[in-house]
């Protein structure tokens, strides 16, 4: 019976394994199948598992078969011995505790012996006497079946004990695997610190709640909610020349009717400091978690404000428009604070939207002196104080908060890796079972991934320092500039990398230090550059002709300073050219390409171009 | 006077090679063997005899063989190998040095009668 069910067992697996190989093979040949491609090589590994185990089970099942017929025929030659015998003949062979096949050999053998011992004895009497004085001459059956074992292992062709060494390593290693996959994925990261309540300490100055434009904003922006359409939302996202005159109209009447919204802004921006408190969403932990709505709700401000600027412009109500473009830069400067890295971002692309409409406006249209020497005035007073470099004090902070939940608590290893969390970070691990059989199980290129992940990632404590030797690099890299960088021969990237490359979690969390030194930079060039072309143009209005050089502009008071391009660590290029002038910045790739701008594959300028000058003026349309 | 001592220990390879380079015997046969060419002076016990033997295959001197006894009852018969027979050549010129050491220390003593 036993080897009736033995034997369908492995029918049924290699009719199974045989079936699933076809399969694969004909989704794999001709492509049948070909959106569950994937699918083919999970059928594949089946089918192969299936075949292997098969054809394994069969031949193990035919030796157990094997061993089964030599040890009942040898049984059958114990009934030849006295008891006596029998006995210590079970009892060597038991201890021997060897491969069935070489026991048997064994027992046959000493069986034998006895056999031929006892041939001449009479009676069961003298037998048993033989017997027994040739069992003291055997003498102790655990001595001599230890004494066998050995001796017969040395007999192992030296292949077979190869094999059997690397059998018991791989055993032993598949065991110890087993255990430390084991323990790996029991341990769990302990939260010891709040650092949403950290970041709420660092980010809120010492002032008192009056002082807080925050209040205001969020108001500004429940009316703007309240107050605008789906459709309004996406006129006042259109640029000025993208819109029909109707739209134009529409949005003035509604920027008319509306003009609480802003008024609330302005007295924002009048406001010295803004903070909010940062909350966790719901069901979730930790600064990632952290909501940051006002950002979108903010832009679409910017933007309402913008059309704003644009039609008091058009209605030649300069003052209006100029103190909305101070108002949308103030705003920005808001938003960036020294807040988290993404705030600092918005903040920035709110502040250049201001700067790059009044660049606009400038071009398009011809302002009194005295007016602009009232805006340059003022322009220069919101930007005085600006530190254009962004902050990664809460980025930091980040660091520090992921890496208490990424990790395990600090235990045999210094705490390793916790996947789960990792994953929800977007660290390139996979998680379903189909991607973990696809890309880890049966691509071999990935095991080298998993191993890293399992064996020599870096503990916490080793995340923790390099996190913390990555930012104090950065703050010193994001503080020079983009030509000082060079001069020196620093390849950002390639430095960021020898300190976070490697470690899962630092790749996923730190940002791109190279990107913010060239915003910062950017930012600052932009503003300076404004305010540069501010006083050229008061300079031609009250001189009749531009300026020979920017020099001209600080000896004769109309410019502080001349705006330093941070690609050449020289003044920016400015060349009067047939009755206009041009103002302009090496650019990324640090060449003077002689005012070229940078144009995309259609043809629409880019000022930031990878290649090509940073221009200010004339503004590019 | 019966030798089971350390003594006989460190000959007993010696001595299984030698019966068997004179034909090839199982177990018990070598047993028997042992005893009677040594007039009874040699007993190997039964418990050294086939780890003894087990280790002298396990160096490739002998080779066990299951076949047919005159009796028709399977046995293991083990013969000497090549390798075998050399070693017993050294081995047996090693005895001849020593037993010469021996008898010039005991004065000649030890030479057979």
């Amino acid at each position: 019976m036993k080897r009736l069910i033995a034997y369908l067992g492995i029918f049924f697996s290699i009719i199974l394994g045989g079936i699933l190989g076809l399969t694969a093979a004909l989704v794999w040949t001709f492509d049948v199948l070909k959106a569950y491609l994937d699918t083919g090589y999970l059928l594949i590994g089946i089918a192969l598992g299936a075949f292997i185990g098969g054809v394994l089970a069969f031949m193990r099942v035919r030796l157990y078969f094997k061993e089964q017929q030599i040890e009942k025929g040898l049984a059958k030659h114990l009934t030849n011995v006295p008891a006596n015998a029998a006995n210590l003949i079970r009892a060597i062979i038991g201890q021997m505790g060897y491969r069935k096949k070489v026991r048997a050999d064994v027992m046959a053998e000493l069986i034998a012996h006895f056999e031929d011992e006892l041939r001449d004895c009479k009676g069961d009497d003298e037998k048993e006497q033989r017997a027994q004085k040739l069992i003291e001459d055997f003498g102790d059956a655990k001595l001599l079946a230890v004494l066998l074992r050995r001796a017969k292992k040395r007999c192992r062709p030296l292949w077979r004990t190869v094999v059997a060494r690397t059998f018991q390593t791989i055993g032993v290693l598949i065991l110890c695997f087993i255990v430390y996959v084991g323990w790996f994925l029991a341990g769990r990261p302990v939260v010891t610190v709040d650092y949403v309540a950290e970041l709420n300490r660092m980010v809120r100055p010492v002032a008192d709640e009056t002082l807080n434009a925050a209040p205001l904003y969020e108001k500004a922006v429940e009316l703007y909610e309240e107050k605008s359409s789906d459709e309004m939302s996406e006129l006042l996202g259109k640029k000025y020349n993208e819109a029909t005159n109707e739209q134009k109209q529409l949005i003035e009447q509604w920027l008319e009717d509306n003009d609480e919204i802003f008024d609330l802004v302005v007295a924002g921006t009048n406001k010295p400091y803004c903070w909010r408190e940062y909350k966790e969403a719901e069901g979730s932990e930790g600064l990632m978690s952290v909501l940051l709505p006002h950002l979108s709700e903010f832009r679409r401000l910017a933007y309402a404000l913008r059309w704003r600027i644009w039609l008091s412009t058009e209605r030649n109500r300069y003052e209006d428009s100029f103190n909305d473009i101070k108002t949308c830069y103030r705003l920005g400067q808001h938003v960036k604070g020294n807040f988290i890295l993404i705030e600092q971002l918005v903040g920035i692309a709110i502040e250049s939207l201001a700067v790059h409409t009044l660049r606009d406006i400038l071009s398009r249209h011809e302002i009194d002196s005295a007016m602009l020497a009232t805006l340059q005035e003022e322009f220069q007073q919101i930007t005085n104080n600006e530190d254009f470099i962004i902050s990664l004090k809460t980025e930091k902070l980040f660091m520090y908060d992921e890496t208490q939940r990424c990790f395990t608590k600090d235990r045999l290893g210094g705490g390793h890796l916790y996947i789960p969390r990792v994953t929800g970070l977007g660290g390139d691990i996979p998680t379903k079972l189909d991607d973990i059989v696809l890309e880890v199980v049966l691509s071999p290129q990935q095991w080298l991934g998993a191993a890293k992940i399992l064996f020599l990632h870096p503990n916490k404590q080793q995340t923790r320092e390099a996190g913390e030797r990555f930012y104090a690099w950065a703050e010193t890299i994001v503080n020079q500039s983009p030509c000082q960088i060079r001069g020196k021969g620093i390849d950002i990237e390639q430095e960021a990398m020898k300190i976070i490359g490697g470690n899962l979690l630092l790749e996923v969390l730190c940002p791109a230090v190279w990107k913010i030194n060239q915003i910062n930079y950017r930012n600052k060039i932009d503003v300076q550059a404004t305010l540069a072309i501010i006083a050229i143009l008061r300079y031609k209005l009250d001189k009749g002709d531009y300026p020979d050089s920017l020099d001209k502009l600080t000896e004769s008071g109309y410019l502080k300073q001349v705006p330093i391009d941070p690609y050449s660590d020289k003044p920016l290029v400015y060349k009067k050219i047939d009755g206009d002038f041009i103002l302009y910045g090496v650019g990324l790739n640090f060449t003077d390409d002689g005012g070229e701008v940078y144009r995309d594959d259609e043809g629409r300028v880019r000022l930031w171009g990878d290649v090509g000058d940073w221009v200010f003026w004339p503004v590019q349309k | 006077m019966k030798f089971e001592s350390q003594l006989l220990k460190g000959i007993a390879p010696a001595v299984v090679l030698e019966i068997l380079s004179r034909g090839q015997m199982y177990g018990y046969e070598l047993s028997q063997a042992i005893e009677q060419r040594s007039g009874d002076i040699l007993t190997l016990g039964k418990g050294t005899l086939y780890p003894l033997l087990y280790n002298l295959e396990a160096k490739k001197l002998v080779k066990g063989r299951w076949q047919q006894a005159d009796s028709g009852r399977e046995r293991r018969y083990y013969s000497i190998t090549s390798r075998g027979k050399e070693q017993l050549a050294k081995q047996k010129a090693q005895l001849k040095e020593l037993t010469a050491g021996l008898n010039l220390v005991f004065g000649g003593a030890l030479a057979p009668a």
